[in-house]
C-alpha cells in the first residue's frame, strides 16, 4: 500500500464505519455521531467551570468501553468521542474564563486576564467571538501540521532529544513559567516548589511512600484532580464568593454588567488579530509537538509573545494586555487550541502525552487494544497493510471533521453558553463548588479526595490573595513525576555523572536558558522596584 | 462605583476583591522569611525523618538517585523564591497581604463544606438506623448504598447544606428562594451524575 492508499483507507474507515442510521438513503456512520456528540459535550463541559475536558473524558471512558467493547472496531468511535470532547472543551473553556474569571480548563487561565475585563466592560459577546475565531484558527492550523508533519517530526524529535535534554527541557519549562507568570519570579518559584512538593508526597521508588507521615491517606499521594481542580477551580470559586461578600458589604447590592458597544467581530478586527493568532498558532503547534509539554505553557508563551508585540505597536487608546485587550484573548486561545492537534504527534508516535486530555486517549487505546501508540504506528509498510496506520489516518479524519463542526456550529453553540452571565454569581458559584467536589468524588470515590481538594482550594485562595499565581503550582504538579523519572533515567544512562544535565550541548543550552530566564526577570523586577 | 448607562450600578473591578495594598508593607519580607523557614524544615527535618533513601543511594555497587532528591529540589525552589522575595523584592510596591478578614472568610467557607460533607457521610446510615428502630428491621446502609432513595439521602441533605450555606455566606443571610435553588441544584446534579450511570457512586457512597 502506498501513502495515498493509507490516507484513503483512513478516511473511509471513519466515514463508512458501522451505520447508525441513514438520511435519504445515505448511511451515517457511528463515528460521525460520536465525534459530534463528544464535541457538543466538550463545549458544554468546557463552558462549565469545574467540568473541564479531562473530567468529562475520565467519566466517559468507562461508559464508552462498556458500550463499544474491547475490539478494534471500537477504536474510532471511542477515540472520536474523546477527541470531540478534547476539541470542544478547548473552545468551551474560554466561556467561563471570559464570563466569570474562572477558567473552565487550566489552559484557559490566561484568557481570564483580558477576557474577563472585556466582559466587565460589556463586551462579553465580542470576547467570546474572538476566542472562538482564534481557537478554531489555531486548532485547524495545528491539525494541518499534524497531518503533514507527524511522522517526520516525531522521528526528528526522538532523534535529537535524549534523556538529559528531555530533563533539561522540563526544567526550562518550569523555570520559564515561574519567571514569567504573575510578574514576580520569586512568587513563581514558590508556587512551582509547592506544586513539586505536593506531587512528590506519597510517591517514589522506595517501599515506604515518601513524606506520607506514616498515614495510609498520604501514602497514595494526592490525586491529580484534587490538586488541579482544587487550586484552580475551588480557589477561584472561594475568591469569587469572597469578592461578592465584600461587594455586598461595601455597596449593599450586587452589580450587573450590561452589554455595551459593538459585539460583532468585523474583518477589520480579524485583520488586527491575525498577527497574534498566527504567532500563537506557530508557538502552540511547536510546543504541542514536544513530548511532555502541554497547552498551558503554549498559552503562556503565546500570551507573552503577544504582549511584547502589543506593547510595541499599540496606540495610546488601546487597552494593555491584562486590562481587556482583544489581542490577549486571541494570543492565548490560538496558542492553547493549536496544541491539541500537534499534541497527538508524540502521543501517536511516542506514546507520550503532552496534556491531561492526551492521557485519556492513550488509556482508551491501551484499554481497547489493536492500536499501541508508538513508533510502529507510522510504519508505511507496502507489502502488508499496517492497520494501526489506517486507524491513525482515521483519527486525523475525525479531527478534521471536528474542525468542520467547530467552524460551522461551534461558535453558535459556544456563544449560546453566554446566557450563563445572566445567572447570579452568588447562586452559581456555590453550585459550581458542589459540582466540582462531586466530580472529584465520583472519580476517586473516597472522602479523602474531598478533604484534599478542599485543602488545595484553601491554598489556591491564599495564593490568589498573596498574588502568587496558581498556574506554576499546577504545571509543576503535572510535570513533577515526569521530571523525576527523566532525571533518574538520565543520571543512570550517563554512568552516574552528577553533571548529566550539562553533558550535551543542547542540554547545556536548555539549562543555561532555565537559569538565565530567572536571573533576567529577577533583575528586571529589582530595577522596576528601585525606579 | 460608577453608574451604568441604563441606570444599573456597575462595578469597578479593580477595587472590590483586591487585597489591601500598602507600599510600605513588609508582607513580601514576611512571606519570604516563612518560605525559607518552611523550605529548611522540609529539607532538614521532614525529608530526613520521612523518606527511606537519601539524595543519592548506592544499591549493589550502583549509584542511583534516591527518593530524597526530588522533595529536596522542591524545597530548594521554595527557598530560592523566599530568598529572592527577602533580598530582591522586599521593597517592591504593591505588596498584597493575607488579612484577618481573608482568614475569617476562608475558615467559614471551609467549615460550611466540612459540615456539609459530614452530614452527607452520616445522614444515610443514621436514617437506616432510625428506620430499623421504628420497624424492627435489620437493614444495612452498606447494602443499600446503590439503591434509591437511600443512596440519595446523604448527598441530598448535605449538598443542600453546602450550596445554601455558601449562598447565605455570600448574601449575608438565607432565603426560602435560595433554599429552593439549592434543592434544584442538588437534584440536577443527581440527574447528571447518578441517574444515567449504574457504575458511578455519589458521595458518600464509596466510603460507607
Amino acid at each position: 500500500m502506498g501513502v495515498g492508499d493509507y490516507i484513503l483507507q483512513g478516511i473511509l474507515a471513519f466515514f463508512l464505519g458501522s451505520e447508525l442510521f441513514s438520511i435519504l438513503g445515505i448511511p451515517v456512520s457511528i463515528n460521525i455521531v460520536m465525534v459530534l456528540a463528544g464535541f457538543l459535550l466538550g463545549i458544554m463541559v468546557g463552558a462549565t467551570p469545574g467540568l473541564a475536558g479531562p473530567v468529562a473524558m475520565a467519566i466517559s471512558l468507562p461508559l464508552l468501553l462498556s458500550s463499544f467493547g474491547y475490539h478494534a472496531s471500537a477504536l474510532l468511535p471511542v477515540l472520536g468521542f474523546l477527541i470531540g470532547i478534547m476539541k470542544g472543551a478547548t473552545v468551551g473553556g474560554a466561556v467561563p474564563a471570559i464570563l466569570f474569571n474562572t477558567p473552565g480548563t487550566p489552559d484557559a487561565y490566561m484568557t481570564t486576564l483580558d477576557g474577563f475585563p472585556m466582559a466587565q466592560n460589556g463586551q462579553a459577546k465580542k470576547a467570546l467571538r474572538i476566542a472562538h475565531f482564534s481557537s478554531a484558527s489555531g486548532d485547524t492550523f495545528s491539525d494541518l501540521v499534524l497531518f503533514v508533519c507527524a511522522p517526520f517530526l516525531a522521528i526528528i524529535i526522538e532523534a535529537h532529544l535524549d534523556l538529559p535534554e528531555k530533563t533539561a527541557l522540563l526544567i526550562l519549562s518550569l523555570s520559564f513559567i515561574a519567571a514569567v507568570i504573575g510578574g514576580s519570579p520569586a512568587k513563581g518559584l514558590i508556587s512551582t516548589g509547592l506544586g513539586l512538593l505536593a506531587v512528590f508526597i506519597g510517591t517514589g521508588e522506595d517501599f515506604y511512600p515518601r513524606l506520607s507521615l506514616g498515614t495510609d491517606q498520604l501514602a497514595r499521594g494526592f490525586p491529580i484532580t484534587t490538586a488541579v481542580l482544587g487550586v484552580l477551580i475551588l480557589g477561584a470559586v472561594f475568591e469569587g464568593i469572597d469578592n461578592l461578600v465584600r461587594e455586598k458589604r461595601e455597596t449593599g447590592s450586587f452589580s450587573a454588567v450590561p452589554e455595551s458597544g459593538d459585539q460583532v467581530l468585523h474583518w477589520a478586527d480579524i485583520r488586527r488579530l491575525m498577527p497574534y493568532i498566527s504567532r500563537s498558532a506557530l508557538i502552540g503547534t511547536a510546543i504541542g509537538a514536544l513530548p511532555g509539554i502541554g497547552s498551558t505553557l503554549a498559552a503562556t508563551l503565546g500570551y507573552t509573545v503577544g504582549k511584547s508585540r502589543h506593547q510595541k505597536r499599540k496606540s495610546t487608546d488601546d487597552p494593555d494586555f491584562g486590562t481587556g485587550a482583544p489581542q490577549g484573548i486571541a494570543a492565548t486561545e490560538a496558542a492553547n487550541s493549536s496544541v491539541s492537534g500537534a499534541n497527538l504527534i508524540p502521543v501517536l508516535s511516542l506514546g507520550i502525552p503532552g496534556n491531561a486530555a492526551a492521557v485519556f486517549l492513550i488509556l482508551a487505546a491501551e484499554s481497547i487494544g489493536g492500536f499501541v501508540p508508538g513508533p510502529a504506528v507510522f510504519k508505511f509498510t507496502t507489502d502488508t497493510v499496517n492497520p494501526e496506520l489506517v486507524i491513525a489516518f482515521g483519527l486525523f479524519t475525525a479531527m478534521a471533521f471536528a474542525n468542520v463542526l467547530n467552524w460551522t456550529i461551534g461558535g453558535l453553540f459556544m456563544r449560546s453558553m453566554g446566557v450563563m452571565i445572566r445567572i447570579p454569581k452568588q447562586l452559581l458559584l456555590p453550585s459550581v463548588l458542589l459540582l466540582t467536589l462531586t466530580a472529584i468524588y465520583i472519580q476517586e470515590t473516597r472522602l479523602e479526595a474531598i478533604w484534599f481538594a478542599l485543602g488545595f482550594g484553601v491554598l489556591g485562595y491564599a495564593m490568589r490573595k498573596l498574588e502568587i499565581s496558581p498556574l506554576p503550582f499546577v504545571i509543576a504538579f503535572i510535570l513533577g513525576d515526569k521530571l523525576e523519572l527523566s532525571a533518574r533515567r538520565a543520571f543512570s544512562a550517563s554512568g552516574n555523572d552528577p553533571f548529566f544535565l550539562f553533558s550535551t550541548p543542547i542540554a547545556t543550552i536548555l539549562m543555561l536558558l532555565a537559569i538565565g530566564v530567572l536571573v533576567y526577570t529577577a533583575r528586571k523586577r529589582r530595577l522596576e522596584a528601585s525606579a | 462605583m460608577i453608574g451604568g448607562p441604563d441606570g444599573i450600578r456597575t462595578l469597578e473591578t479593580s477595587n472590590i476583591g483586591a487585597s489591601p495594598v500598602d507600599n510600605r508593607s513588609n508582607s513580601n519580607a514576611i512571606l519570604g522569611g516563612l518560605c525559607v523557614l518552611a523550605a529548611a524544615l522540609v529539607a532538614f527535618v521532614w525529608v530526613p525523618l520521612d523518606v527511606d533513601s537519601g539524595v543519592v543511594e548506592q544499591v549493589r555497587r550502583r549509584v542511583q538517585i534516591g527518593d530524597s532528591l526530588a522533595p529536596v529540589t522542591a524545597a530548594v525552589f521554595i527557598a530560592i523564591g523566599g530568598l529572592v522575595l527577602l533580598l530582591v523584592e522586599r521593597r517592591v510596591p504593591d505588596q498584597p497581604a493575607f488579612t484577618l478578614q481573608n482568614l475569617r472568610f476562608i475558615a467559614l467557607s471551609a467549615a460550611i463544606i466540612v459540615v456539609g460533607f459530614l452530614i452527607m457521610r452520616f445522614t444515610g446510615p443514621l436514617t437506616v438506623d432510625v428506620v430499623n428502630l421504628l420497624t424492627g428491621g435489620e437493614l444495612q446502609y452498606r447494602l443499600l448504598r446503590d439503591s434509591a432513595p437511600w443512596k440519595f439521602i446523604g448527598y441530598f441533605i448535605g449538598g443542600i447544606f453546602v450550596v445554601a450555606g455558601l449562598m447565605a455566606q455570600a448574601e449575608g443571610g438565607t432565603t426560602r428562594k435560595n433554599l429552593g435553588i439549592a434543592t434544584a441544584v442538588v437534584i440536577a446534579l443527581i440527574l447528571i451524575f447518578d441517574v444515567p450511570f449504574d457504575d458511578l457512586l455519589l458521595p458518600p457512597n464509596g466510603d460507607v
